[in-house]
């Protein structure tokens, strides 16, 4: 009886979504292993195979798997975030006019970015929360804000750039073994998944997801945990901007865009309901890295590098992969009420 | 009165913006530019029309513009190809109910929340287009710009035919019953089935219906120049959402028409040269066009707060 139980405990903690998104990972990744990995004149092994790539590949997802994380909790509470890009580009401009301009020290200016991206997530918080509008329009006008701002900001010209090395430290080297972003983005990871899996906040998350209205007659601060979940998201975009500066070596009007597509598709992928009430931060881990994966795989394959468009092509391939999960996602739903309505 | 505020709040604004211009840039009032600012915003007018619809049917299409910039390219290469010109109309129209379809039946039959299916079309479509052009623009031969006629009967064309067209819309949603199912459906969609209409399939239509209309929008664009540059459409969706919101068409579904859209797009397109012309940099257009957005959700947000605390 028992084992029985255990056993069917066992298939279904085999074949839950996040599993299942762990072997597609785990094929995606041997194909471009074999497929990407070649021998160039001299002997050595270049391409997808090499653990230089691997590392490559982390440190590229830092600042889309940042965002995801931040996207995690909105999108569990059924709500949804397309300034997030935006805000990483405005960022990444405050903080090099703060360095550049207004000459402040950079642990300084970057404690200010990301005030001032908390600022701009509680922006939309506050438009969300005390005036009850929909977050898809707010995050939408806000989505174009930003982005004006910093372009405004810069006059569509002016890049920051000779940042010293020891900022660039955090972007472009490793330590202790790892790409240094990597760590930060962990330690967010960590906060995320305790937050949304281990206390009250996730809880209470969930239930604003499922009836916003039910969560509120069963006593939950429903508007102060809507305005955490989105001023967390700026703070997070921020940091995901210095990384980003840190990375390029220059902070310009134009950094992140189109990143909150990669980050909503990671958050789905990983088995987030887009409808609210459930989600998990592992899959939206397990999401980043299949995008990562797909994005850096792509550019070592021959075939591809000779069409030079690898970006594209990547781009491409992620949409069609979110619509892919999309569908998968409501696919049971749909066949079962098919079903029930035939009986 | 109380009834169209929002419009006529709009119109007022408009008003007011046209009146600063006329104290302060008089330069603003010259009928070739006016002709010219008309002509360009003609497009953006049937798009908008679309757009008006789907958010009416609580919906939202994002994608408009990566439609816009690959039915303008593929309409583009069938001209280069020798196609006569209503041929190639009739193929711009075809493709872009097509790729309209596309969202429809994701939103319609699988019930996909619309906003995500047509931010992933947004990003198949356009780098779908990238990948395959890389960016090179399309030659049009001679007889095709401004339909082979001279420059300012084309440009009279395009705005009379566009403004027909919205006119007949702007009536059509008013009187027609099927211009009443979309706003029923928007309003609340069970109610509207329990009343007999089939809600999934109105949204579908809608989806289709916007798609084609960014089919003809991109003809319209692609008779006013020479060439046809494969971002065309970039930004569009904002443009059209940002004047149909302004116009007073709920996002919540169900309320607004096409006039408040009309004088919501009026207002935004009159925002760029009134900057020119006013002397402040062109970079603050995105931002200032991201605040309207919000001013105007906000202006919502408050009076529906009145109403109902």
């Amino acid at each position: 009886m028992s084992s029985s139980a255990n056993a069917r405990n066992w298939k279904s903690r085999l074949l839950s979504h996040e599993m299942l998104l762990l072997y597609v990972l785990i094929a995606e990744w041997l194909f471009f292993y074999f497929a990407g990995t070649t021998t160039n004149r001299r002997g050595v092994v270049v391409g997808f195979g090499t653990l230089d790539r691997q590392f490559d590949i982390l440190r590229h997802s830092c600042e889309i798997g940042l965002l995801a994380l931040a996207l995690t909790p909105i999108i569990i509470t059924a709500g949804i975030d397309l300034s997030v890009g935006s805000l990483l580009g405005l960022c990444a401009i405050l903080f090099g006019k703060l360095w550049h301009d207004a000459g402040l020290s950079l642990p300084l200016a970057a404690a200010i970015t990301l005030v001032l991206g908390g600022i701009g997530g509680g922006l939309n918080a506050s438009l969300i929360t005390t005036l009850r509008l929909p977050p898809l329009i707010v995050t939408l006008g806000t989505y174009s804000l930003f982005r004006g701002l910093a372009e405004a900001i810069t006059r569509g010209a002016i890049t920051y750039t000779d940042f010293p090395a020891s900022f660039l430290f955090l972007g472009q080297e490793r330590w202790l073994g790892l790409p240094t972003q990597a760590w930060l983005l962990l330690v967010v990871a960590v906060v995320i998944a305790l937050l949304v899996h281990r206390t009250t906040f996730g809880r209470s998350w969930r239930a604003i997801g499922f009836s916003p209205e039910g969560a509120r007659y069963a006593g939950l601060p429903v508007n102060r945990r809507l305005a955490l979940a989105y001023t967390i998201a700026g703070v997070i975009a921020a940091l995901a901007a210095i990384i980003y500066t840190a990375r390029l070596g220059q902070a310009k009007a134009d950094a992140g865009t189109g990143y909150e597509l990669f980050a909503i598709t990671a958050v789905v992928l990983g088995g987030t309901s887009i409808f609210g009430g459930t989600g998990s931060v592992y899959g939206t881990l397990l999401g980043v890295a299949a995008i990562a994966v797909l994005k850096n795989g792509l550019a070592c394959l021959p075939s591809v590098m000779r069409m030079n468009a690898a970006e594209e092509m990547s781009g491409l391939l992620t949409g069609a992969l979110l619509l892919l999960a999309l569908t998968a996602s409501v696919l049971p739903k749909l066949l079962s009420t098919v079903r029930t309505r035939k009986s | 009165m109380s009834r169209y505020f929002r419009e006529l709040s709009v119109a007022g604004a408009l008003l007011l913006v046209l009146l600063g211009l006329a104290i302060f840039a008089p330069g603003f009032y010259q009928p070739q530019p006016l002709l010219s600012l008309a002509t360009r915003e003609a497009p953006t007018l049937i798009v908008a029309c679309g757009m008006a619809l789907v958010i009416i049917c609580r919906q939202i299409d994002i994608s408009v513009g990566s439609q816009f910039s690959v039915v303008g390219v593929c309409a583009g290469l069938l001209a280069a190809r020798g196609w006569p010109l209503p041929a190639v109309l009739l193929a711009a129209i075809l493709l872009g109910a097509v790729l309209g379809a596309l969202n429809g039946a994701l939103v319609a039959a699988l019930r996909l929340p619309s906003i995500v299916v047509t931010l992933a079309t947004l990003v198949t479509l356009r780098q779908g287009l990238n990948m395959v052009r890389q960016g090179e623009f399309v030659n049009l031969p001679d007889g095709v710009q401004w339909f082979g006629l001279s420059q300012a009967a084309g440009q009279w064309t395009l705005v009379l035919l566009s403004l027909a067209f919205f006119v007949l819309l702007g009536l059509a949603l008013r009187h027609v019953a099927a211009g009443r199912f979309v706003y029923a459906v928007g309003t609340d969609a069970e109610a509207s089935r329990l009343a007999g209409i089939r809600p999934q399939r109105v949204t579908f239509g809608v989806f289709v219906f916007m798609g084609a209309l960014t089919g003809l929008a991109a003809m319209m664009n692609l008779v006013q120049s020479p060439q046809v540059q494969p971002l065309s459409g970039n930004g569009l969706e904002l443009k059209v959402i940002a004047a149909v919101v302004v116009g007073g068409v709920a996002i919540s579904g169900g309320r607004g028409n096409l006039w408040g859209a009309f004088a919501g797009l009026l207002l935004l397109a009159c925002v760029s040269p009134a900057l020119t012309h006013l002397h402040i940099e062109a970079y603050w257009e995105k931002a200032i066009q991201g605040a309207i957005i919000l001013l105007a959700v906000v202006a919502d947000g408050v009076r529906s707060r009145k109403s109902n605390p």
